[in-house]
């Protein structure tokens, strides 16, 4: 099985917002965020606070590391057998995400912001040697 | 009679309030009152409004007026406010914004409401009801206000009310009662400068969504109106519910979540209940997990893993 990503130029001229929400939401599509998220977050000494249905969430802005893009991928025709090729769309970009847990303020504990390290680490190791 | 520094937001009229309500973020909790001030010993009321509807803030109203002031009462006519129709109640509120009998008011938003209610350890209704009272007397004692007696309206058992708020404040005289607002009528007083309080936040509601519905379609908040129903089902959203200005946290507004959105799984906060106490006799054995290929530490705290499938 291959998995094509495929992505015009436009997918690139529009950034989104993402948000990554402290709770699983048992559904895959078009969410509203700038109707009834985006204009009731507010920013104050504890950093972002918003109300997810009723739950209170504290949050974080977090930059992906420089020379980092996030894409947001899209499966407009889902495969029909499991060995079937399959082809993504990049439909979206991203340079930050909004992260928000419930009634805890982010930091390092919270294991995606940690998952941040590991970029560093891989470019260490992993980036090549230079002969000297 | 000088502006009081304690207070937020002096009123001193209906026109007042409504600006003062109208000019603020409706998510958030406002204090405000008349700022009047008194050095003879006073009486005190205290009586919430709005404690049962879906919609909008719950409000603490508290009145007070120095003792043998009573006569004032029989001026203003508010004896039992209960009876009293909205035009009549913002008649005798106007009547109250003058320097002969002073009042403060708290506005909980609902937002507050359920964000407590839906906190990781919980904060019960009771304990808002009993914080903001215990705030609101605070707040006049900074002001100077030399308090003698307090009357307090409750909905559940007066007897441990009371005895909880005679520990906070024991010098003074302190009766909790149910129906208390037709038996004192400081606490009438109070229960008017709620529930107009109340009635106004409800109709000066500024939604913070980009939403555009007219308040005549929600309402008085109370779950049985069949406006505001209409309401709660025409403005659900699948994903992120309603507006702010429902209380999540009523059964009335879950039910609907519960049954028509789509479903939200949280993290479980009961804690240790997963962990069992191993069997010591598990300590012998082989554990067929350890043969597995374990990532390493620094992997599994960040919940990393390598990806082979979407």
């Amino acid at each position: 099985m291959v998995i094509h990503v495929k992505c015009n130029s436009n997918a690139f001229k529009s950034e989104s917002n993402v948000h990554y929400m402290p709770c699983k939401i048992n559904f895959d599509g078009n969410a509203t965020v700038s109707k009834y998220l985006q204009p009731c977050v507010k920013s104050g000494s504890t950093g972002l606070t918003v109300s997810f249905r009723g739950h209170p969430l504290n949050g974080k802005e977090i930059n992906l590391p420089t020379n980092y893009k996030g894409i947001v991928l899209q499966e407009r025709v889902k495969p029909l057998t499991e060995d079937a090729d399959r082809n993504l769309h990049v439909v979206n970009t991203f340079k930050s995400i909004t992260y928000w847990n419930w009634d805890k303020i982010p930091n390092h504990d919270d294991a995606f912001i940690a998952a941040m390290d590991w970029i560093d680490i891989a470019e260490a190791l992993h980036s090549p040697v230079q002969d000297e | 009679m000088d502006i009081n520094e304690n207070i937020e937001h002096i009123v001193k009229s209906n026109v007042d309030l409504e600006k003062c309500l109208t000019n603020r973020d409706s998510k958030d909790n406002i204090t405000f009152g008349s700022g009047v001030k008194f050095s003879d010993p006073c009486i005190v009321g205290i009586d919430e409004a709005g404690r049962g509807p879906v919609l909008g803030p719950m409000v603490y109203g508290l009145c007070y007026y120095p003792l043998g002031k009573e006569s004032i009462f029989n001026d203003l006519g508010c004896a039992d406010s209960k009876t009293l129709t909205d035009e009549k109640r913002k008649d005798i509120f106007q009547k109250m914004c003058s320097d002969d009998v002073g009042w403060i008011v708290e506005a909980l938003s609902p937002t507050f409401i359920s964000n407590n209610m839906l906190l990781r350890s919980k904060y019960s209704l009771n304990q808002i009801a009993q914080d903001s009272t215990v705030g609101l007397l605070n707040k006049i004692i900074s002001m100077g206000i030399n308090i003698a007696e307090v009357y307090v309206d409750t909905v559940g058992p007066p007897e441990k009310y009371q005895d909880k708020l005679k520990s906070i404040f024991p010098e003074f005289k302190i009766v909790v009662a149910k129906k208390a607002d037709s038996l004192y009528p400081v606490v009438s007083a109070a229960s008017i400068c709620a529930k107009v309080s109340r009635d106004t936040a409800l109709t000066t509601w500024v939604f913070t969504e980009d939403f555009e519905v007219s308040l005549e379609e929600i309402g008085s908040g109370y779950p049985n109106d069949p406006v505001t129903k209409k309401f709660l089902k025409g403005n659900f959203d699948k994903i992120f519910g309603f507006p702010q200005l429902v209380r999540f946290s009523w059964s009335t507004a879950d039910k609907i979540l519960e049954d028509e959105s789509f479903c939200t799984e949280w993290e479980d906060v009961e804690e240790g209940a997963s962990e069992k106490t191993p069997n010591i006799l598990g300590f012998f054995k082989k554990d067929p997990r350890k043969k597995e290929h374990t990532k390493h530490e620094f992997f599994k705290k960040r919940k990393l893993m390598n990806t082979e499938n979407l």
